[in-house]
Parts: C-alpha cells; sequence; structure tokens
C-alpha cells in the first residue's frame, strides 16, 4: 500500500508540465457547442445529456481513455525509464495499479467537467435546475466513467507490451470507430470495450431503443465489471513477468 | 556462507537458443571495485539485468548481500544503486524533478538530490529540462540517480560511455572514492580494459557469456608478465654465454629475449657479456600488455592465441574450452 502510494506521487511529476490533462476540457468544450446547437425542449435534462453524450461516450470517451493509458507509459518508453523504475524498490503490480489509477482519475477528471457543462448548457438554456433527474443524472456519469475502466486496462496492457506511444493509439482508433455500428446490436455491444462507455450513458432511452441500448444497467455492469478483471488480470500478468 | 556482495552460482541465461549467459559464477566481496570486462556482446548486461531482477535467469542462483534475490528482491533492491545500458531520464523534466520521481519511491530526505547532484556535477545545470542535455550530462544524471538512495552497493553498466576524456576522468575518480569514503562496493562494467585496470581492485573477464578470468587485479597485472630484451653485437654467441649463467633466451630480430629475470641476474648476465666481448646496445624491459592478454583471452585479437597464460583463476579450463570451440 506504501509502495502504491509512493508510485502515485511519483507519477503525479511525471505528468509535471505535460499539458494532457488540457484534452480532458477540451472534450466537454466540444460537446458544449453540441449542446447549445442541439435545440432542446425547455427543461428536458435527460435529452440534453443525451445530445451531449453521444460525440463524448461513442468517441471522445474511448479515445480519451486509450491516450492517458498510453499517456502514462510513454516517458518510460521514451527515456529508458522501465528499466530505472523497476529497478527500484517497487513492485511491478504496485507500479501497474499506479498506472492505472492516474489514467482513471484523468478520465474521472473529463468527465466531471463534461457533467458541469451540461448543467451549464441547462442553464445557459433557461432550464430550471431544480427539475434535474439527478439519479439518472449520476447513474448515467458514473455508469459512464466505471464503462471506461475495462478500456483503460485493456489499454494500458498493451501500451506497456508495446513500447511506442502512438501504436496503441492506432489501435484505440481503429476499435473506436466501429462504436457507430456494434451499437446496434444486442450481442456484441456489451462485451466490445470500445462501445460500453457510449452504452452505460445512453441505453434504454426512448430515443435510443434499438439493439445494444436496450440492455438493462445492471447486466450491463456486471459485463464491464468482468471484463475489468479479466483484462486488469491479464495486464498484471503479462507486466510481472515482462523482461526489461 | 558469505560476506560476498554479489554471488552468483550457474547463471544462465539463453536467447533464441545461444546462451548469453552460461555458467556464470560472479563472487564480488565487500569494498571492492569489481571491473566487469568484456568485448561487445560478452554478456555484461544480460548479467547485470538478471542481478537486478529485470529479466529472469533460466537458470542459477543470485544472491546479493547474502539474500536471494527471488525471495527478497524489494529489500535488496532498496540498497542497491544501478544504472543499466544508458541513462533513463524523463527528458521533458528538469534534474531535479527527475531526481524526485525517484526519491518518492525510495523516501529519502529532499537534501539528498542536491547532495547527488553536486557529487556529480550537476548542480548548475539542474534546473533545465533534460532533453536538452548532452549524453554526458545525461550520464552524470543517471549516476546521481544510482546514488540518491544512498546505496551500498552500485551497479554501473559502462558508466563512462559518451564522456570525454576530462568526464571519464572524474566519473572514475568517482567510483574509486566510492569505497574509500563510503563503504560503497561497486560492480563496473566496460569493453575497455585500461579504464577498468585504473580504477578496479578486482576483475572477471566475461566472453561469450562465460567467465574465462576472476581474480584480484595485481594477480591480472602478475599474469601478464615482463620479459628483458637485450640488443648486443652477436645474438648466436650471446645465447650460449647466457646459458653458461642457466638462462635460456629466445631470439627476436637480432635479441635475446628473457623472461621473468630478476635483478641480480640481469646484473650478472651483462656482465658476463661484456667479459665476452660483446658490444651491448640496449637492455629493456617489456611488459607483455594487459591489452594483449585481454585479447588472446577474449580471442578477439590476432591469429596467434597461447592457452598457457590463462592458467589460473576460476575460468581457467573453460577458456581452454572456449579457444577449442573457437578453433573448429
Ligand atoms: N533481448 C535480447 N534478445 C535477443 N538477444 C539478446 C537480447 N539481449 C541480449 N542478447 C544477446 O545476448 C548477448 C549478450 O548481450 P549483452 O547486451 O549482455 O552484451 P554486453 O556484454 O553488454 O555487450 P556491450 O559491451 O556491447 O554492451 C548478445 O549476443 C546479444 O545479442
Ligand atoms: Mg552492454
Amino acid at each position: 500500500m506504501n509502495q502504491w502510494i509512493a508510485a502515485l506521487r511519483s507519477e503525479r511529476i511525471k505528468l509535471g508540465h505535460s499539458r494532457i490533462l488540457l484534452l480532458a476540457v477540451i472534450d466537454p468544450l466540444l460537446c458544449v457547442l453540441i449542446g447549445l446547437t442541439a435545440g432542446m425542449e425547455k427543461g428536458d435534462w435527460m435529452g440534453l445529456l443525451l445530445a451531449m453524450s453521444l460525440i463524448h461516450a461513442m468517441f471522445f470517451l474511448p479515445m480519451l481513455t486509450g491516450i492517458f493509458s498510453a499517456f502514462v507509459c510513454r516517458y518510460e518508453h521514451e527515456g529508458g525509464g522501465w528499466k530505472q523504475i523497476l529497478s527500484l524498490p517497487i513492485s511491478r503490480p504496485a507500479l501497474y495499479l499506479a498506472k492505472l489509477l492516474v489514467a482513471a482519475g484523468a478520465l474521472a477528471l473529463a468527465q466531471i467537467l463534461f457533467a458541469i457543462s451540461v448543467v451549464l448548457v441547462g442553464l445557459y438554456q433557461g432550464f430550471d435546475l431544480s427539475l434535474i433527474p439527478w439519479e439518472l443524472f449520476a447513474t448515467r456519469l458514473l455508469g459512464g466513467f466505471a464503462a471506461c475502466l475495462p478500456l483503460a486496462a485493456l489499454q494500458l496492457f498493451v501500451s506497456t507490451m508495446w513500447s511506442s506511444f502512438a501504436a496503441p493509439l492506432v489501435l484505440n482508433m481503429v476499435f473506436t470507430v466501429p462504436n457507430i455500428l456494434i451499437v446496434n446490436s444486442a450481442t456484441v455491444g456489451p462485451y466490445y470495450p470500445w462501445a460500453q462507455p457510449m452504452l452505460a450513458m445512453m441505453q434504454s432511452n426512448i430515443d435510443y431503443n434499438f439493439g445494444a441500448f436496450n440492455l438493462p444497467t445492471q447486466s450491463l455492469m456486471i459485463t464491464v465489471g468482468a471484463s475489468f478483471l479479466l483484462f486488469l488480470t491479464a495486464g498484471l500478468m503479462y507486466f510481472n513477468r515482462k523482461p526489461v | 556462507m558469505t560476506d560476498m556482495m554479489i554471488e552468483t552460482r550457474n547463471l544462465m541465461k539463453k536467447y533464441k537458443g545461444t546462451r548469453a549467459v552460461d555458467a556464470l559464477n560472479l563472487a564480488i566481496p565487500q569494498g571492492e571495485i569489481y571491473g566487469f570486462l568484456g568485448p561487445n556482446g560478452a554478456g555484461k548486461t544480460t548479467t547485470i539485468r538478471m542481478l537486478l531482477g529485470l529479466i529472469k535467469p533460466d537458470s542459477g542462483v543470485v544472491q546479493i548481500f547474502g539474500k536471494d534475490l527471488r525471495k527478497d528482491r524489494l529489500q535488496i533492491l532498496r540498497r542497491v544503486g544501478s544504472l543499466v545500458e544508458y541513462p533513463s531520464y524523463y527528458g521533458h523534466l528538469n534534474a531535479i524533478e527527475n531526481l524526485e520521481t525517484i526519491r518518492r519511491i525510495l523516501n529519502v530526505p529532499k537534501s539528498r538530490i542536491h547532495e547527488v547532484l553536486a557529487t556529480v556535477g550537476l548542480t548548475k545545470d539542474a534546473k533545465r529540462v533534460v532533453k536538452g542535455y548532452s549524453l554526458g550530462m545525461k550520464q552524470r544524471l543517471g549516476i546521481a540517480t544510482a546514488l540518491l538512495g544512498s546505496p551500498e552497493l552500485l551497479i554501473l553498466d559502462e558508466p563512462t560511455n559518451g564522456l570525454d576524456p576530462s568526464g571519464i576522468l572524474e566519473i572514475r575518480e568517482l567510483i574509486k572514492k566510492m569505497p574509500k569514503e563510503q563503504g560503497i562496493t561497486v560492480l563496473v562494467s566496460s569493453h575497455l580494459l585500461s579504464e577498468v585496470e585504473q580504477m578496479a581492485s578486482s576483475v572477471g573477464i566475461v566472453n561469450q557469456g562465460r567467465m574465462i578470468f576472476q581474480d584480484s587485479m595485481p594477480n591480472l597485472q602478475r599474469k601478464a608478465g615482463s620479459e628483458i630484451y637485450i640488443a648486443l653485437s652477436d645474438a648466436e654467441a650471446g645465447v650460449v654465454t647466457a646459458r653458461e649463467l642457466g638462462c635460456f633466451p629466445r631470439l627476436d630480430d637480432g635479441r635475446l629475449v628473457f623472461k621473468g629475470l630478476d635483478n641480480g641476474q640481469i646484473a650478472r648476465l651483462v656482465a658476463a657479456l661484456v667479459d665476452a666481448r660483446h658490444s651491448i646496445y640496449r637492455v629493456e624491459e617489456r611488459r607483455k600488455s594487459l591489452e594483449d592478454l585481454f585479447l588472446t583471452m577474449t580471442g578477439s585479437g590476432g591469429a596467434e592465441t597461447d592457452i598457457s597464460r590463462i592458467d589460473a583463476g576460476h575460468g581457467a579450463p573453460r577458456a581452454v574450452g572456449l579457444r577449442r570451440e573457437a578453433a573448429q
């Protein structure tokens, strides 16, 4: 536990002056534009959330997940840092989990900023704050964040395996694009890590009641949890044995 | 069983069927500067990686501080500072921030950062982003990083790589101070014999993954031996004179060449030669250079290889085997 906190504090320095977290700001800003032009009916908070979620959950979240996961490995790949850090008194799992947590933290930041931007757009358009369906909002936003975690674990696995910053990103992009099609499939969609964030944020809505969107939240979250554990275990086992 | 800082037994690592490190028995006593010498591709870096647990040996045991690396890896690493192959750094951070990422894991006081920067002479550039450092400066930062945790054992893989002559000298002096001032044991690898000769107190020579010599530096130097060359007017007749005194020279280009003469023998020999009316032009001592010896041992030098010279030390029988293999 101490090791893990030490690793986390060490990762914190590495983020240093990099502007990677700006991406977590740009995402909601672009979503604001969509929210402002969506022309929602006054007071339709859920409609606004869905409209703004479309691009955010379908593209930005999976992309950001891949970027953050690759980023926490980037400087180790570039500067030969793996052999240095793994020669220190820190266990490999502790380091791995610290890196995963940094990526998850950046995603959480993106999701929080997104939530704030939805509320601000609503207020700007004169929606009544007291009418926000908090419970639904929270379920969607937290669910969307949680659904990024299997992908984060998978992308971190790939990012530690390939000593390159760009390669995992290309892979991530290639698998994110088909999201548009995959959500139509109720059988494949829930198991497709790149689609899970959008399924979690947009499912079972009157406007989107086709294909995979129809799945109840609970069963999706079970899939998310199981695939997270699967990818995390595989990644940890690989990293633990990786020759450096 | 040991007061050895590092001890390996039958260490072996295969890459695609060939043994990069083979049956390697390192033994490094406390307080030594151990020069780990071998030509390119000999297996030095591979060995060092195994010592640090970065890769797993295919067979064999590593013990550091008398503890098994497989069992007590983190405890051991807390007391070891290392620099493997080329320095690692985070280019977007300055030297202080680079050291801070390590310091947080080692959990040493912040003041250590400035101490080690001063030790390697980087204080002036400490606030510059490391991306803009020269290779030599990065190398120094790497050494500073290795020293940060006040290690008892320092493992440096070719630490003077890429340094200019004054940088090499500085690092060498720095390394030489370690055992004296701080009781640190140092393992330093190099492919340059001259470099090892100038700082190491004991030596291990590896070639093609095998240890072919391991002993103290003076013992290695003794093996190199010296010869006395005497140039004179009539070498053939000189041989006869020398034989009468019980010395058996070989002839080399009109000169007599003697092995292992002491001062008294040389004096008597010269006197006898003068008595026999020889004109003596030159008497000189030639040290067989360590370089020659090294090249002979590692088989990377000239065609002539003299196995008999590599007789003592742990690695001897293997060296013979190795030469035979090479000859086939
Ligand atoms: N990851 C690897 N995959 C395949 N072969 C390897 C690997 N690492 C090392 N080798 C091989 O093992 C042998 C020993 O390499 P090593 O890097 O240990 O040599 P070295 O003594 O450090 O040489 P140098 O002085 O050039 O640094 C070489 O033949 C090398 O090709
Ligand atoms: Mg090497």
